[in-house]
């Protein structure tokens, strides 16, 4: 959660370029949508209240939060940032890659 | 002066030890506090207690100055007592904890050459093999450069007996090739982890990265998404964004 200054700040520097998704891994959807309210979170949000075993996180093999990953303009998996503070020059060696 | 919180404690146990085989047995069990017989068994309370003395003493070190690599570093002396609890009883719970410990530290203390001379003298087989190739690989980080690591861990793995130190070291060789990009040697180094030791936190883990290489590589479509999300009205899917880079975000309100 101390990473969410950083994410707010990306999110409006790049949201008219990059799409945000938020996955929740907490086991109440109630906890993460006041989460959401209250640290002003507002990039588009997905919760199933299933936690680390939702088919999401499984999918992506999240074993801890924040976990992160960048995709390209073709959907394909193109970093998985080890930080906040690592995303942005991914997402713009990302932006800068012309559509495929 | 490392030695003595362990001595003083070794005496309580060996007259608590008298008390219960009666008087007659005293002057054998006190000569014995001065030299422990092997074996004589070192808790493992007393390990962490070291542990956490020389972390401190260590942070004093660092605040007041001290350099790593140093010859004078305190995870020097440190090492020496916690090597000494392995030296008494090697193949304990105890004994493995203070080498793995005090390789860790002397790691840290970025003191390579006393670390290495330390994992060269464990017999592969040797319980603190279970922690010693995490120690290795974040040496190999430290220095950005992984080749003692791997051969290392190579030579004990094929070496050791034990299936789960052989699981430990050639999971450490995988996320060493995985990190040099090398994903074909790292699926194989993590199948022979899986494979040497089934059913272990160790193959699970393997199991982990293997999933990781296959599924979340690099340049591999992404797994697909699919939801209503909680702040938006409509269903989205990844394909619905097709065209823009995508920042996922998988966080936890606490």
């Amino acid at each position: 959660m101390e990473e969410v200054p950083l994410l707010k700040a990306l999110h409006a520097k790049y949201s008219d370029r990059a799409v945000f998704l938020g996955i929740s891994v907490d086991i109440s959807v109630d906890r993460a949508d006041r989460a959401v309210t209250s640290k002003g979170m507002t990039w588009l949000q997905l919760a199933d209240g299933k936690g680390f075993d939702g088919a999401i996180p499984q999918a992506y093999h999240v074993q801890g939060t924040p976990e992160l990953f960048v995709l390209d303009r073709a959907g394909r998996i193109f970093a998985k940032p080890a930080s906040a503070k690592a995303i942005e020059a991914r997402l713009q060696e990302a932006l800068a890659r012309p559509p495929q | 002066m490392n030695g003595r919180p362990i001595s003083r404690a070794m005496s309580a146990w060996f007259f608590a030890a008298i008390a219960t085989v009666g008087v007659g047995h005293g002057r054998t069990a006190v000569a014995q506090t001065d030299q422990p017989a092997p074996g004589a068994a070192v808790a493992v309370t007393e390990v962490r207690q070291m542990v956490t003395d020389a972390d401190k003493d260590i942070e004093r070190y660092a605040t007041s100055g001290g350099a790593a690599g140093a010859a004078d570093h305190p995870a020097i002396k440190w090492n020496a007592a916690l090597w000494q609890v392995h030296a008494r009883s090697p193949h304990s719970e105890a004994g493995a904890i203070a080498a793995a410990e005090a390789i860790e530290l002397l790691i840290r203390a970025e003191l390579w050459d006393r670390a290495h001379g330390r994992v060269e003298s464990l017999d592969a087989d040797d319980p603190a093999w279970e922690r010693v190739p995490s120690a290795l690989y974040s040496e190999g980080i430290a220095r950005k450069r992984f080749e003692y690591t791997v051969a290392t861990l190579a030579k004990t793995a094929a070496s050791t007996k034990t299936p789960s130190i052989k699981s430990a070291a050639l999971l450490i060789i995988g996320r060493v090739d995985r990190r040099q990009g090398d994903l074909p040697a790292a699926t194989r180094s993590l199948e022979e982890a899986r494979a040497a030791a089934p059913g272990t936190p160790q193959a699970t883990e393997a199991d982990g990265l293997i999933y990781e290489i296959e599924h979340l590589s690099p340049g591999l479509p992404a797994p697909p998404i699919s939801g209503t999300p909680r702040n938006a009205h409509g269903a989205i899917t990844l394909e619905s964004f097709r065209g823009k880079p995508i920042v996922l975000v998988f966080w936890a309100s606490t």
